[in-house]
């Protein structure tokens, strides 16, 4: 579980980065005639892309999430800014809760 | 509650399991499943269309092209192989069994026994408040008011891990 959330931390904002890039500093060269960064950015981060989508995909599966978070977590990474958000916005929800379940074994609070 | 089940021995119902009679399949045409298929279908065919123009785009000489040609009909696959895990999980949960063996084997050597059929859902329906007045150790007050907190949040979600609706 660890180790698929930091996979999955370490992809968010490593494709969240190069979007960014790509958005803030590739598409205006672009716009102003020198397409060369939006080309190979552009390409890198299809890349990595992939790469997040399935290590997103393999923490919503050991998460559990439902299809709207999963969907939710899988696309971000095509929108600027959004995979920092989402990725607290999963944590705060979904990671932290699991982590403090599995810390916290098997108490049942029944009376 | 009493998860007793070691995990992937004994085929024990879990709290999410069958809700309503009939078969196991009928959650797939519930609307909101449907929704999910309409949604899957159109972004399948509509990945592999882009792919389709990237391919004619390349022909017509953008070098660049050439990458998303293959990306797209990959996120594709990807939309098909995500989808088709989603409903055999979801069938899998229905029906009580383990989620999936691999994954399950895998969190074993990472979780301490059994851990995985831990569930917060079922805590959330009454215990919560019978144990909150009474005078609990510290220990389970504040886990109690940590599960109640969670319940609040997600309340009005409908959803959680393990609760499927």
């Amino acid at each position: 579980m660890n180790a698929a959330v930091l996979r999955y931390r370490v992809m968010a904002y490593v494709t969240g980065v190069v979007l960014i890039v790509l958005c803030f500093v590739g598409i205006p060269l672009q716009v102003a005639g020198k397409p060369a960064v939006a080309n190979d950015v552009g390409v890198v981060h299809g890349i990595l892309y992939i790469i997040y989508l399935v290590n997103a995909w393999i923490l919503a599966r050991k998460l559990r999430l439902a299809n709207k978070p999963t969907v939710l977590m899988l696309l971000a990474g095509t929108v600027p800014i959004m995979t920092f958000i989402v990725e607290r916005w999963i944590t705060r929800r979904f990671i932290d809760p699991a982590l403090a379940e599995q810390a916290r074994p098997a108490q049942p609070v029944s009376p | 509650m009493e998860n007793a089940a070691a995990a992937g021995s004994s085929p024990t119902v879990p709290s999410s399991g069958p809700s309503s009679s009939g078969p196991v399949w009928r959650f797939l045409i519930k609307p909101r499943w449907l929704g999910w298929h309409v949604l899957m279908v159109v972004s399948f065919w509509g990945m592999l269309w882009l792919g389709d123009w990237q391919f004619h785009r390349a022909l017509a000489g953008n070098g660049l092209s050439w990458a998303y040609t293959f990306e797209w009909p990959l996120f594709s696959g990807f939309a098909v192989v995500f989808w088709a895990k989603t409903i055999r999980d979801e069938f899998r949960i229905r029906r009580g069994e383990m989620p999936d063996p691999s994954a399950a084997a895998e969190d074993l050597d990472e979780l301490p026994f059994g851990i995985q059929q831990v569930q917060v859902s079922p805590v959330q329906h009454g215990p919560i408040q019978s144990g909150m007045g009474e005078p609990e150790d510290e220990e389970l007050r504040t886990y109690n008011a940590y599960l109640a907190r969670l319940n609040a949040e997600v309340k009005h979600h409908g959803r959680w891990h393990g609760l499927r609706s």
